[in-house]
């Protein structure tokens, strides 16, 4: 992991104003991929003030025509799609039968010359508005891939910071000894990821997660589990590591605690944060 | 419902096809972002160009707004501006720009029948630039109605580019400063 420097965040201005060179740009996308959190809340600040960048152009009203032109063209675009999705046939222009007369036969030709063009035209546009359609559709699938991606190497990287610590639960008196929980957590990013086994509740009843504060137990949400059991759970936010004391696992009614401040039921599992 | 709820609702229905709700948008913020591409361009017929392909965009691209990333009204910009600068690469135009860039104040005269609010708060914007030290002033510019590159600036500017990184991070905290996050929306 590359570590965070002051320059990191000179970079994330020019990040937002698009005019970093290329190789600073992807070193700093490469800084940003692996999680800082640093440059995150700074580049969300830049981004925010960048964009009101553009209220400092001196306002002008847009011309009528403008708005009229900017509206037809996305209303043909509009219609357009919507006849490729029902396969419409309408199309415009028909070829007309030959007159019998040999004085039409010019006029005949020029109107069938036209016919088989517009009848081409409407094939390649209809071709050209369904192809736009599906790479718009591709495109936006690219884009929320990158961002689950980007979203997964950020967790990813979680279990390789050097600073991250693994708490291993322990069953406490009240819990059944088959139990098995650990918390992956990151003090730097305070990101969790919580991994169980053997947590299939007894009926009508949930598991609950908690944080053991110095203030007192926080509930960081229901756990539950797939049939075998299993699950993984990712705690984006599990507080302040200065006042994080322990992880704790209460046995609750269906639905948990009436308060996210109390365990009501009995702590089943619990274990020390040693930082 | 206040303004980036309304326009967050607008853009499901221009996702889902609805060109009513895409008038809505235009009317909403069809005026700044016409004036933002003419800060960059400066000239008309560029600029309706370019804020028409702008549209069209946002029409067929409604579907990968993120509305974590900021909103409607910031990603419409971000697709203006960034229009308007290819354009200003692309032309060669640019020497013209970066020549302007510079120059203050704009040379589009400000219209005084536009809205009141959005004119106000280019006011504020604009006084707040003219209180920027030079070099920040002259950096955003650069940057921002000029896409020019840090490289491009430091040369401009005659100032070395590990100055110029920072100057650009310093000059958006100190608009930041000047014109607190509660008066902008």
């Amino acid at each position: 992991m590359s570590a965070h420097r002051d320059e990191h965040l000179d970079l994330c201005a020019g990040l937002v104003l698009g005019h970093l060179a290329e190789d600073e740009r992807l070193a700093l996308e490469a800084h940003l991929a692996e999680g800082c959190r640093a440059c995150e809340v700074e580049l969300a600040r830049l981004g925010a003030d960048a964009v009101r960048m553009a209220h400092a152009a001196p306002h002008l009203s847009a011309p009528a025509a403008l708005r009229s032109r900017v509206l037809e063209a996305v209303r043909a675009e509009a219609r357009g799609a919507r006849q490729v999705e029902r396969g419409s046939t309408g199309a415009p222009a028909r070829p007309t039968r030959a007159p019998a007369r040999a004085a039409r036969w010019i006029p005949t030709l020029a109107w069938a010359a036209a016919a088989v063009l517009a009848v081409v035209g409407i094939v390649q546009w209809r071709a050209a508005t369904d192809l736009r359609r599906r790479l718009a559709a591709a495109e936006e699938a690219r884009d929320r891939f990158a961002r689950q991606l980007a979203d997964e190497q950020r967790w990813a990287t979680l279990a390789l910071a050097p600073q991250a610590r693994v708490i291993e639960l322990k069953p406490t008196p009240s819990g059944a000894p088959a139990l098995a929980a650990r918390v992956t957590y990151d003090p730097a990013t305070r990101r969790a990821i919580l991994e169980v086994a053997n947590f299939t509740p007894p009926a009508d009843k949930d598991y609950q997660l908690w944080a053991i504060t110095k203030s007192g137990p926080k509930s960081l949400g229901l756990l539950r589990a797939d049939r075998g059991g299993r699950a993984v759970i990712r705690l984006p936010e599990v507080g302040d590591p200065a006042t994080l004391d322990a992880f704790a696992v209460s046995l609750e009614e269906r639905g948990g605690a009436p308060t996210p401040n109390a365990p009501a039921g009995p702590v089943v599992m619990v274990g020390k944060v040693a930082l | 419902m206040n303004e980036p709820d309304r326009d967050r609702s607008c853009l499901e229905r221009v996702r889902a096809g609805d060109t009513r709700a895409l008038e809505e948008l235009y009317d909403r913020h069809g005026d700044l972002l016409y004036s933002l591409v003419m800060r960059i361009l400066r000239s008309a017929a560029d600029a309706e160009e370019v804020v028409q392909e702008a549209w069209l965009q946002a029409w067929r691209k409604a579907g990968s707004f993120d509305p974590a990333r900021g909103t409607v009204a910031a990603w419409l910009i971000t697709i203006a501006r960034n229009r308007a600068i290819d354009r200003l690469r692309s032309e060669g135009s640019r020497e013209r720009a970066q020549a302007l860039a510079g120059a203050e104040p704009a040379a589009p005269v400000a219209d005084a029948s536009g809205e009141v609010g959005q004119r106000t708060l280019a006011e504020h914007m604009a006084s707040a630039l003219a209180t920027l030290e030079r070099q920040h002033r002259e950096v955003l510019e650069l940057a921002y109605f000029g896409g020019l590159s840090q490289t491009e600036i430091a040369t401009r500017l005659g100032a070395p580019l590990g100055t110029v990184k920072s100057w650009t991070r310093q000059a958006l905290a100190r608009l930041r400063e000047l014109v607190p996050q509660g008066e902008w929306s």
